[in-house]
């Protein structure tokens, strides 16, 4: 097999933030390219895809991709639109994202584009386009084996592992780490003692649960949306404070960990100063992990 | 012999949960008959509907929509009384659960006091907050 790689096409969280402040960690919602030779895994459709799909059509060669989808939020979709590929017959299409059926997968994706929202349907999609019925046991595309597993934001979020050339990257865009540990650190006053060993088998279960999923991987590249301060007034909203990210990753035993889904309100220095405590966090833990910022165009060889 | 207890299912990967339920339902008298996951809990509940189902949100394969989507799908579960559980707790969920017309959501952590009302609330015939005998 050829080179196998990831490239970020889009970092930023909740909507598109392009100025000239942030443009050094990038201004695109969340895509994520991940290509093994001549097979090509897309990760989310925010506004990265439309990117994505013009440097595709400029390649050339290539002609066939699954794009897999964390959830529907706007930020994760509002690129399909645009993404030149879908409207070229030459291409051949495969999605998969949240959902009971295939059918439901391509109601969720195509109302979007439904009037009065958008000047044209899917039906003006001219490549093979199909949505994939969901499988338990996971999903294989040429040399990737894609697993998805739930995880904590607003309705069904899907979390992404993905085995390719020796290598495991688990792709989790949205996720509010640690949330029933907060939720009983506020409530305790409702229980009684007797009750707070049970609350503690709680905490200690989703902790597992939340660890089990990145358990080793080689790269983990993860929600690290808020700072402590924000955070403190974001909590509910479904995405993490990065302190609890990178402990997460840590007690992991992550290799590498890529901050993402950067808050749109962000500059490129509030970025690199979370960056620079994350560093800290991770030399008083006395870890190896490695730990960058998602940035949009980065490459990084698998 | 006929049991004339209740039945309450629990759908909920969480071991702590089903333990919790497990103390209360027998303090309740009702029967309690929990299951680790949406898939195992299909085979009980394709002859049985309880006098409550309760079922978490957020388990590792299968989501508790979609287990009560295909319930609500077959004649015997068109209506079971329905609670849905979640250490999730978004506006969105709490959308997606009364669409699924469940009595109520009910976020994580549940205290004891809590679940005694709940089944008082919700299941005829349990002895809710009623002492030990």
């Amino acid at each position: 097999m050829s080179e196998a790689y990831l490239r970020f096409w889009g970092v930023r969280g909740s909507y598109a933030a392009p100025h000239e402040t942030h443009l050094g960690v990038g201004g695109n919602t969340s895509c994520v390219e991940l290509r093994a030779g001549d097979h090509l895994l897309v990760c989310d459709g925010g506004t990265g895809i439309i990117s994505l799909g013009d440097a595709l059509m400029r390649e050339g060669g290539l002609k066939e991709m699954l794009v897999v989808f964390t959830h529907y939020h706007w930020d994760h979709i509002c690129g399909l639109p645009f993404f030149q590929p879908a409207f070229s017959p030459d291409w051949r299409i495969r999605f998969f994202g949240p959902g009971d059926t295939a059918a439901d997968i391509e109601r969720r994706l195509s109302d979007q584009m439904k009037a009065p929202y958008f000047p044209v349907e899917t039906e003006t999609w001219m490549a093979d386009i199909s949505y994939v019925e969901p499988h338990r046991d996971g999903l294989r595309h040429g040399p990737f084996e894609v697993c998805h597993f739930n995880v904590h934001h607003p309705g069904v979020t899907y979390g992404y592992r993905v085995r390719i050339a020796d290598k495991t990257v688990v792709y989790i865009s949205d996720n509010e780490v640690q949330f029933l540990k907060t939720s009983i650190a506020k409530r305790i006053h409702e229980f009684e003692a007797d009750e707070h060993e049970l609350l503690e088998r709680m905490v200690s279960e989703q902790r597992s649960a939340e660890v089990g999923a990145i358990e080793g991987v080689d790269i983990l590249i993860h929600d690290a949306q808020y700072t402590p301060h924000d955070y403190s007034k974001k909590r509910g909203w479904g995405h993490s404070c990065y302190v609890d990210t990178v402990n997460l990753a840590i007690d992991a035993g992550v290799g590498c960990l890529y901050l993402y889904h950067h808050d749109p309100n962000y500059t490129d220095d509030q970025v690199a100063a979370i960056h620079r405590d994350c560093l800290q966090i991770i030399a008083e833990r006395k870890s190896s992990m490695e730990c960058h910022i998602g940035r949009e165009g980065m490459k990084v060889r698998l | 012999m006929h049991n004339a207890k209740p039945i309450i299912v629990l759908v909920d990967d969480s071991a702590a949960m089903r333990s919790l339920f497990e103390q209360v339902a027998q303090e309740a008298g009702v029967t309690l008959q929990a299951f680790e996951s949406a898939e195992a809990s299909l085979a009980f509940l394709t002859t049985t509907r309880p006098a409550l189902l309760v079922v978490n949100v957020m388990m590792p394969n299968r989501d508790g929509y979609s287990l009560l989507r295909e319930l609500r799908t077959q004649p015997l579960h068109a209506d079971t009384p329905t609670v849905m559980i979640s250490s999730k707790d978004y506006h969105q969920d709490r959308v997606a659960a009364r669409e699924l017309g469940v009595l109520e959501f009910v976020p994580k952590p549940i205290s004891k006091k809590a679940l005694r009302t709940l089944l008082d609330t919700h299941v005829p015939g349990s002895s809710g907050n009623a002492p030990l005998a």
